[in-house]
Formats: C-alpha cells, structure tokens, sequence
C-alpha cells in the first residue's frame, strides 16, 4: 500500500466520498438477465424423461393405459356364469314335443297338477330347441303347460309342430 | 454491494461448477463480482452504457471459456479488473480516442500536463457534487494514471495486485500512482476552486 499514509492526505476525503456515492452503482438488472440467457443457450437444460411428452399427450397415454388396465382386469376376473341347473327334458314324436321344465320325479310326486293351454309363437319356444325357420317363424304352436298345485310350471307339451 | 463470507464457495470451485452447468453458480459469481468491476468500468471509462457492456462482456468471456482464470496467478476479481480494462482499452480505439500508454520509462519524463485535457466533460453521474467533482477530474487524467488511481483508491489494491492488473511493473505502479495523485490534485485544485468540495479545501 501507500508509503505515505501516514501524512495527511488532501485527496483522501474525496475519494472517500467517491467511494461512498459509488457504492449504490450496480451493473443494471438486464445485463444479469443477458448473461442468464446466454448461459441456457451455452448449457441448455436436458429434458427429463417426462419432458418428452406434452401434457396432452400424457393424458391421452394415461387415458390409453388405464383402458389397457382395465380391460385386462375384465379378461382376467372370475366370469359369474349362469349355469342350467339341467338340460330339459325334451322329446319330439310325430309333430308333438314333451318337454320337461323339471325333473321327473318331482312332476310324478306332483299331486294336483293342471294343464293350461295357450298359442305360443314360434319365435318364443326358439330357446327350447323347437325348430325355427323363416317358413314357419309367423306360425304358432299349441302349447299345454302342465302346472303344479303352487303355480311352478313342470312340464310343456307342444303339438302341431311341424 | 456484496461482501463474502467465510461460508461462501470459493471463486474457483464456482467456476468448476459454472463449467458443469450449474445456473446457479454462475448466478452466485456474477453477483459477487459484477459490483465491482462496474464500478471499475464507470470510473475507468465515464458511461454507465459501456460499462455494463464490459461487464457483460467480461462474463460472456467466463462463460464460454474464451477467458481462461489461473487461480495461481492471483484473484478472479483482478483478472475481471484486466479483462474490463482490455475491453476498455479496445473500445477507446475504436472510438479513436486511444491514447499510446507510455513505457515504464517514459513514465519518469512524462509531465504533468493532461492528454485528455480536451476531452469532453463527461456527463453527470454522480448525485453528490464534490464526489461527482472528483470523478470529472479522474476522469479527465490519463488512462494510465486513471487505471492505478482507481484501482488503489476506490479498490484497494495492493502496488503488486495493479502492477498485474495493468501488466507492469511495480516501480511503473508506484510512479504512475504518483504521478496520477498530482495530476489530480493539481486539477482539483485549478478546474473550479469556487466549487470545490469544502473536504478538499484543506
């Protein structure tokens, strides 16, 4: 440092006040902000993994996957099947069908059974195997139900069928 | 202004992570240093616009590598000191306002008289009069003088650290800081004696 510092030195008070008013006087703000901007432009910033991706388009993926979830979910999960208790009984003889809607102990233990008779569509007896064609789809069938002292049917007799 | 602590990471670790591409530490750099060499700049050039040129410039320099910093060869912040100089220098040039600096033997015969005497006043910058008083006859000095002058006064640097900044010898500090004081004073004393500031007038 200065050899001379001990005497009095007559520049020494403006420099202080130099000094003083200089220390408020910053680069300006901008300058910073530049800099900043170069430097992402010197080290651009790598993009995460989930930067690949806008956000719509991660929400239509997401979309996509939680479909994919859940339709595996569906195949994979225990189907509730409906199962018959028992194939019918059924017998075709000569244009007249029997078909049992019980078993036959249960129709023969039956002690005040009835018989209701009703037209029934084709269309309707489709299901029990009777046969159906275009031809004959319009057509009805005599159908006599036999019926149990409760109201449960136990057996169907089809006549005129062709 | 921004002081450092005993806590705060070192210039150099700073640049390392500058280098890795850390936003972060290059913030911390600029905003230790960038105060400074501001002020350096203004005192040394008179306009706050290239000024700030410099400093951006300075930094640019850090940040692309273009500037290298040996920390063995002393302080970043007197390595920005004589990058901002450079750069001034280089601007002064181009403006064809340079003026040849003298050898360090040409020192001893140089006289006292002002090469930037009829350089124009430079605008105000300073709010305080006798400060502003002050900087106008700093200005007004040799680039060479002005260089030391502030470095020392304004900056504290030691006679070895200045020689370094402006790359010459020490005996060339010692006398050019001399030189510079009586330029200044004499200056001080005949420009305005009306109004001259009252911590002057003794």
């Amino acid at each position: 440092m200065m050899d001379t510092k001990d005497t009095p030195d007559p520049l020494a008070p403006g420099f202080v006040l130099l000094k003083q008013e200089l220390a408020g006087h910053d680069t300006p703000r901008c300058v910073e902000k530049e800099l900043m901007q170069a430097f992402q432009r010197q080290f651009p910033r790598r993009r995460p993994w989930y930067g690949f991706l806008t956000l719509p388009q991660w929400g239509a993926a997401g979309a996509l996957c939680s479909l994919t979830v859940v339709a595996v979910l569906l195949a994979l999960s225990p189907h509730q099947s409906i199962e018959v208790s028992g194939q019918p009984l059924a017998g075709i003889d000569g244009g007249a069908a029997f078909i049992a809607l019980d078993s036959l102990e249960r129709i023969e233990a039956e002690p005040d059974a009835r018989l209701v008779e009703a037209d029934v569509p084709r269309t309707a007896l489709a299901a029990l195997g009777v046969p159906l064609s275009p031809d004959n789809a319009a057509d009805t069938v005599r159908a006599e139900m036999l019926v149990g002292a409760d109201g449960q049917p136990l057996a169907v007799r089809l006549s005129f069928l062709q | 202004m921004t002081t450092m602590t005993t806590t705060d990471p070192l210039d150099t670790d700073l640049l390392r992570q500058v280098h890795a591409g850390r936003a972060d530490a290059f913030t911390a750099l600029y905003r230790r240093h960038q105060g400074p060499l501001y002020r350096y700049a203004l005192m040394r050039c008179g306009s706050s616009d290239t000024a700030a040129d410099v400093v951006q410039e300075a930094f640019m320099g850090l940040l692309t590598g273009r500037l290298r910093f040996d920390p063995l060869r002393g302080q970043l912040q007197h390595f920005l000191f004589g990058v901002a100089r450079k750069l001034i220098l280089k601007v002064e040039e181009s403006r064809g306002r340079h003026v040849a600096l003298p050898d360090a033997g040409e020192d001893d015969g140089v006289k006292l008289e002002l090469p930037c005497e009829d350089a124009e006043p430079l605008g105000r910058l300073l709010g305080n009069e006798a400060a502003e008083e002050v900087r106008r006859a700093l200005a007004l000095l040799a680039p060479h003088y002005r260089d030391v002058l502030i470095l020392f006064e304004l900056h504290e640097l030691s006679y070895l650290e200045i020689a370094a900044v402006c790359q010459v010898d020490i005996g060339t500090v010692r006398s050019r800081l001399s030189r510079g004081r009586a330029a200044l004073a004499k200056r001080l004393q005949g420009h305005a004696p009306a109004a001259r500031p009252a911590c002057l007038a003794n």
